[in-house]
């Protein structure tokens, strides 16, 4: 080992090895974005137009459009599911302050309680301040028929029987994938289909 | 010895590869392939079809490629550990009384206990991102063990290396600084990992540079300070390669890979920079910063090693 070696074995050794594993790396990521990019669509939202509570004015499908919408269906006086996936919608909603493209809706299935003006007071106490998450209200008939025609989900014995999915809408009004909203498992799987889904807006 | 000294460099290689696919992971995405730990979906192997999850998980969370892209690095990741135990049993069967070698294998095999103890609070924790760099800085660590108990065994076999060779005498405090400083570019190189991963989820529509725009100092800091360990690097290179008598062969090899490392790390830091974070770039411009680091390391121990004779 005295003699000086007349060449630099040692980088040229690991230039190839970078090489292979630069095409190694390159093969894995591709595989894992094809992997992903499969998000199949589930159906068309059907049109509809609820109040709005922040404003009272319409919304529906129309003011959906563009935007990737989070669903889900709630009520006020819920002591069981709906605080938990209004704690997650919360989370998105802080999660996703600086993005106008990222729409979450919540739709009372207690209309009768659920005024506008208490939906008002519900989105304040949860930290609502602009229209990046909206309360929506419709008579009771009406939710059930955009819950069971339109999401596909069930809305039996309203209002304690509501679905605690939350149902991810794509900017064409299509119906992309639905979520368990009170787990983490759901919670992740939601904010990477957002995320590939936003790619496409 | 010879058994040992090749043992010790086949580890601390294994080691560099597990790094390297633990970032492939990160940037594939992979790293809630398996959502639990340290089964996936609660098996011992991942499903091969969304049949067989049992009916706690929910079927839309399997992937099944990601889910053996995270079950792979596992795997490999196990076999790491396994080989650094046998490297710490046999430091302690046979080098007992050599402490520059069996004082860095006992930590190895700890630290390595404990990383893949920390690899399951990450994904428990949704990759959160203090966790994860932790979980780098420990792999890291752990390498840099692993080329210090290599370098030491090569030296037990080569006892007269360095003893001819005369560097510069200003070289061995340099080549400490160069090494705090490439600690501290580790460092911030992940902190700026993190705070582009909080901004990514906040802006999932933006793209990359969109992205860097967004935070804050670090993104001149990282860049600055890398500039100047690649100036430091070329001057001790240079003193290594032109300005010593008769350096050794490893010093010799060494101060020419620090320097391929230096540029090509500037390349991918500027790639990045001006074409939005291509995965693989961050892959290889992190698994190159481990290189150097141990790199510097073994410089060190070149530079400094005739001193201590």
């Amino acid at each position: 080992m005295s003699e000086r070696q007349k060449y630099p074995k040692m980088l040229i050794w690991l230039v190839a090895t970078l090489i292979v594993l630069a095409a190694f790396a390159a093969f894995v990521v591709h595989q894992a974005n094809l992997s992903r990019s499969n998000i199949s669509v589930w159906g068309e939202l059907p049109d509809f137009r609820f109040t709005a509570a922040h404003n009272g004015e319409p919304f529906g499908l129309e003011q959906m459009k563009g935007k990737l919408a989070v669903v889900n269906f709630i009520f006020t006086r819920c002591k069981r599911a709906s605080p938990i996936m209004t704690t997650n919608f919360a989370e998105l909603y802080k999660l996703y302050k600086n993005s106008d493209k990222i729409l979450l809706v919540s739709i009372t299935v207690d209309p009768e309680h659920d005024s506008l003006p208490v939906l008002r007071e519900y989105a304040r106490a949860n930290g609502v301040t602009d229209d990046r998450w909206v309360f929506l209200w419709a008579p009771t008939e009406e939710v059930v028929r955009l819950c069971e025609q339109g999401f596909m989900l069930p809305a039996d014995n309203l209002p304690l029987g509501h679905t605690t999915k939350f149902t991810l809408v794509d900017g064409d009004g299509m119906i992309r994938s639905y979520h368990e909203g009170l787990d983490r498992d759901g919670m992740i799987l939601l904010k990477n289909n957002i995320r590939q889904l936003a790619g496409a807006l | 010895m010879k058994v040992f000294r090749r043992f010790a460099i086949f580890t601390t290689a294994a080691t560099y590869f597990l790094i390297f696919l633990g970032g492939l992971v990160r940037v594939s995405g992979a790293g809630l392939g398996c959502p639990d730990w340290p089964k996936c979906f609660g098996r011992w192997f991942p499903p091969i079809s969304y049949r067989h999850l049992p009916p706690e998980y929910d079927p839309n969370l399997f992937n099944i490629t990601l889910a053996w892209i995270e079950f792979s690095y596992r795997l490999v990741g196990l076999l790491v550990g396994f080989l650094i135990a046998v490297l710490a049993v046999w430091a302690i069967a046979r080098y007992r009384h050599t402490p520059k070698i069996l004082l860095p294998s006992i930590i190895a095999a700890l630290l390595v206990a404990f990383q893949g103890w920390q690899g399951g609070q990450v994904v428990l924790s949704d990759l959160a991102p203090f966790l994860v760099s932790v979980h780098l800085i420990i792999a890291f660590i752990i390498a840099s063990l692993m080329v210090y108990i290599a370098q030491q065994a090569y030296y037990l076999e080569y006892r007269d290396t360095e003893k001819e060779a005369v560097y510069p005498g200003w070289i061995r405090n340099a080549t400490r600084l160069l090494w705090l400083l490439v600690i501290g570019q580790v460092i911030f190189g992940t902190r700026m990992r993190e705070a582009l991963s909080l901004k990514i989820e906040q802006f999932p529509l933006a793209s990359g540079a969109e992205i860097i725009a967004q935070i804050g100092f670090i993104k001149y800091l990282h860049p600055l300070l890398g500039t100047a360990i690649v100036i430091l690097t070329l001057i001790i290179s240079y003193s290594i390669l032109k300005k010593s008598r008769t350096p050794s062969p490893l010093a010799w090899q060494t101060a020419w890979t620090l320097v391929g490392l230096a540029l090509l790390q500037i390349v991918f830091g500027i790639v990045m920079s001006f074409f939005g974070l291509p995965d693989v770039i961050q892959t290889l411009h992190l698994w190159i910063a481990g290189l150097t680091s141990g790199m510097v390391l073994i410089a060190l121990a070149a530079v400094t090693r005739q001193k201590e004779r």
